[in-house]
């Protein structure tokens, strides 16, 4: 029963803390910040260090302002699409496949299959021919689906009609199949290679052969009427990704590393044209009267204006696989995984993505744990040395006084952030550094209010007393006078956490905190070195709320404990 | 002791202090940037100019050497040539000290302007509403990062409204005839109207809440009962009465923020782009300008503790109880 009194001498002060309004919003606020640092792993919803990456069904149309994007067609990519007299249709990823009529709106394939599919064919006839993984062939005779049964597991990239009643598939094993549809017969045709070279794309040339073009600059012509495939040379050893031949016979084969081969007509040879960008492209469409596109990589688009290829502006990050043009319409369409940069909140990401595809809640949770972690560790070494030298310069007076408090009147002269940034800068950025910079200078207002409270302590009948009764010194300074310094040491310790975690969010603004970590002036670091901080109000906007809470709920504590350490205060509030 | 005795002592610490800041700074350098001429190697200089360099700065010699060249050079204030600007380092310094305290003074006095007497009337409306949210704001800008206020502030007024200049003190290009000619003028205020507000609404919470307190400390005081016998309104109590009597802990206040304002907020002129000296302290420790970050903050430091002595000396002649110790 010995610390009954202690207790209770406890509870004063609380009693008087809760009393202020403010003060227990600060503590129920700081409650939540300690807790979000405590259990960041658990409350994140993203890891914060991971680049999000998201599939989506996209379509861009290009209109008067450019190429823009339209509403998704669900979360799986978008792989081939073609056309033929008013009917549309686009094939991608899982099976899905969507089917258009004239101008009405894309309705769901129902098709039989849930592999990928990579390319689809309409014949004049209005079949349509889609191919895709583990050698899934789908025929629509009518308006039935149909699977034609395979004699090997291939992965077909491409399919074109030959005639009314055969097709040719290409698959990534060099394979080249001719499909009669009458029979569902499958003829393997042999590859002039033969090396296994993946094949990407085909298309019917104007004289009724078809060019095939894949990997490493291999193209191949097949023609229906002897049944042969030769090796044709179209300049070029980069991998080829599509193939498009407009009626005319200008054709257009795109492929990686900006590769754009173009031929004006069935008789006139192919040229490599010199693209504006490097990225690999994944598809290409020509027309006959000079137009040309080519789609790829992080929303890549390239328009032939007569003469060169010209960069259009997209604000898409989405990977292009498909072009659709019928007439004026021109749809382009994707999208596998690509990087979710600078989206705005959403209910995927709550605080929205920074520049990398970074989760920025996730960001915010983690951040609170350096925030705190630097403020109450900085404060309290700040506190243990301030309080240490004031109550030994207080009490001891004399020639220790003199010294320790020049020391402070130095200190003074030192100014706070610039010192702070030498001192990181030339030590390298680590967590002890940012910690020694925030509380190597806070303590000399500590130890000046420490050490004159101490010395009107010291003058005191009590520890008069002790000094009578042979208490040593050490136990005069610190069971004597420092219980009664205490609740200014606690008012100091509140203020200073504040100071610190403001502390550590400049020097991590400035680029210099802890590194590895995550920290919300780190956030605004990014933020501003990225520019796109003007735009991104998400991206700005919830690390600097959380730090200005914190910090206010630190001081509206230590308000209170300024009544706790001043009764004065206390009667008249 | 007497008055003149007082300050020749004051004087004599504030050297002391000066010269153990020199002798921490020198240090420092040394063991954070062994080389201060490594740097130079990106710059396209021979081993042969280094040498030279070196030699400028008597890198070659032994420490204590190096430690009394440092000494005599500050002294005499010859801080010698910047790596990056080319040009003696002492011109560059004191026009960016200069550009430093005109931002940091017009934002004290602003501050100080507006919260002493919303200090004095949040008193005498205490435990009111308006008093609750003149804490609570007076807090909250005191919390916020200035950096995080400045970026806000820029993306408001800058950005969205677009109505002010959000970075630099003049429209470029312009040239003015010394360094008054610069600032007195209409386009020069525009530009720091921003960064002077940001400033000065993080130091309003001093003094609005020390006032405040200290007003509500006086309340209690006998002349306050013996004025409100007296029957005199409430207004006048006061202003005339209590106001006076809590000034002085708010000029404390103020004399310490002043004496620190050469420091300057380095994050506010490096948001703002504000060519002052805490932005080049920290653009010169990036280069590795090592001559212009050492005399940089070695100038900072010494207008810090200038200033500081000037408050104090000042602050005796204001408040005769303070006693010359």
């Amino acid at each position: 029963m010995t610390f009954h009194p202690f207790l209770r001498a406890a509870a004063g002060p609380l009693k008087i803390m809760m009393q202020d309004r403010l003060a227990v919003i600060g503590l129920c606020v700081l409650g939540v910040i300690i807790a979000m640092a405590l259990f960041a792993p658990l409350l994140s919803t993203h890891d914060p260090r991971h680049i999000n990456e998201i599939e989506d069904g996209s379509v861009l149309q290009r209109g008067a302002e450019g190429w823009e994007l339209q509403d998704s067609f669900g979360p799986l990519a978008l792989n081939d699409a073609d056309h033929h007299g008013g009917e549309a249709i686009i094939v991608g990823r899982g099976g899905m496949g969507w089917a258009r009529g004239g101008a009405g709106d894309w309705v769901a394939l129902d098709l039989p299959t849930d592999v990928d599919l990579h390319a689809l064919a309409l014949s004049p006839e209005g079949r349509a021919l889609v191919v895709g993984d583990e050698s899934v062939i789908l025929l629509r005779e009518g308006a039935t689906w149909m699977q034609v049964p395979a004699p090997e597991d291939v992965r077909l990239r491409g399919v074109v009609w030959l005639d009314a009643a055969s097709a040719l598939m290409v698959g990534t094993g060099e394979e080249i199949w001719r499909l009669d549809t009458a029979t569902g017969a499958i003829t393997e045709i042999d590859s002039p290679v033969g090396r296994g070279f993946p094949l990407h794309s085909v298309a019917l040339d104007v004289d009724g052969t078809a060019l095939i073009v894949g990997e490493r600059g291999l193209a191949v012509r097949y023609d229906p009427e002897d049944g042969s495939a030769t090796l044709e040379r179209l300049g070029s050893s980069r991998d080829l990704n599509h193939i498009h031949i407009a009626e005319g016979g200008a054709a257009l084969v795109v492929g990686e590393r900006g590769t754009l081969l173009r031929r004006e007509s069935f008789e006139s040879g192919w040229s490599a044209d010199p693209a504006p960008d490097t990225r690999a492209m994944r598809a290409g469409w020509i027309g006959d009267d000079g137009q040309g596109i080519a789609v790829g990589r992080n929303g890549l688009i390239m328009e032939w204006d007569g003469a060169e290829w010209q960069l259009v502006p997209t604000e898409s990050e989405r990977h292009l696989r498909a072009l659709l043009v019928m007439g004026d319409e021109m749809l382009a369409l994707g999208s596998d995984r690509f990087v979710s940069r600078l989206l705005p909140p959403s209910r995927e990401h709550w605080f929205g993505t920074d520049h990398l595809g970074r989760d920025l809640f996730s960001q915010n949770v983690h951040g609170s744990q350096i925030a705190l972690l630097v403020g109450f560790l900085g404060a309290t070494l700040v506190v243990l040395i301030g309080t240490n030298v004031g109550l030994i310069a207080g009490y001891y007076r004399g020639r220790t006084e003199t010294v320790l408090m020049r020391t402070v009147d130095v200190m003074y002269g030192i100014p706070f952030e610039p010192f702070a940034l030498i001192l990181v800068l030339l030590f390298q950025p680590s967590l002890t550094i940012v910690i020694l910079a925030v509380s190597l200078l806070t303590w000399r207002t500590v130890a000046r209010l420490i050490r004159s409270q101490v010395l009107s302590l010291r003058e005191r009948p009590f520890v008069k007393a002790a000094r009578v009764a042979g208490a040593s010194d050490l136990r005069i300074m610190y069971l004597h006078i420092f219980p009664n310094v205490l609740p200014l040491v606690f008012l100091e310790l509140a203020i200073i956490v504040g100071v610190s975690i403001i502390a550590e969010a400049t020097l991590s603004f400035l680029g210099l905190g802890p590194p590895q970590a995550i920290s919300w002036g780190g956030i605004l670091h990014d933020a501003r070195l990225s520019g796109a901080w003007r735009t991104a109000w998400w991206w700005n906007l919830p690390p600097g709320i959380l730090i200005m809470t914190t910090v206010l709920s630190v001081f509206f504590i230590s308000r209170s404990l300024e009544v706790v350490a001043n009764p004065r205060l206390r009667a008249r509030q | 002791m007497s008055r003149r005795g007082y300050l020749f002592k004051r004087v004599l610490q504030a050297i002391f202090s000066l010269w153990i800041i020199a002798t921490i700074l020198f240090f420092l350098f040394r063991m954070g940037l062994p080389d201060p001429t490594a740097a130079l190697v990106t710059e396209g200089l021979n081993a042969e100019q280094r040498a030279a360099i070196r030699a400028q700065f008597g890198l070659e010699e032994p420490l204590w050497r190096q430690y009394v060249l440092f000494l005599t050079n500050a002294v005499q204030g010859e801080f010698g040539t910047s790596f990056s600007y080319r040009a003696p380092v002492s011109e560059i310094v004191w026009e960016r000290l200069a550009n430093t305290m005109v931002l940091m003074l017009a934002a004290i006095v602003l501050a100080y302007a507006i919260g002493v007497p919303l200090g004095a009337w949040l008193s005498w409306r205490r435990g009111s509403r308006a008093d609750t949210a003149g804490i609570f704001f007076g807090l909250m800008f005191r919390s916020a990062p200035m950096f995080w206020t400045g970026m806000i502030a820029i993306l408001f007024f800058g950005v969205g409204l677009s109505i002010l200049p959000t970075s630099g003190m003049r429209t470029l290009p312009y040239d003015a005839d010394g360094w008054w000619d610069k600032i007195l003028t209409l386009d020069f205020m525009w530009h720091a109207a921003l960064p002077v507000l940001i400033v000065a609404l993080y130091y309003l919470g001093s003094p609005l809440l020390i006032m405040r307190n200290t007003m509500l400390e006086v309340y209690g005081e006998d002349f306050i009962e013996m004025a409100r016998a007296k029957g005199l309104p409430e207004r006048n109590i006061l202003y005339k009465h209590a106001a006076r009597n809590a000034l002085l802990p708010v000029v404390t206040q103020l004399a310490v923020t002043i004496g620190l304002a050469a420091g300057g907020q380095v994050v506010v002129e490096v948001v703002f782009s504000w060519p002052g000296l805490g932005r080049e302290i920290l653009n010169a420790v990036r280069t590795s300008d090592f001559p212009l970050a050492q005399a940089s903050f070695l100038i900072m430091a010494a207008f810090v503790i200038t200033l500081n002595l000037l408050v104090d000396i000042l602050y005796t002649t204001l408040d005769p109880r303070v006693s010359f110790r």
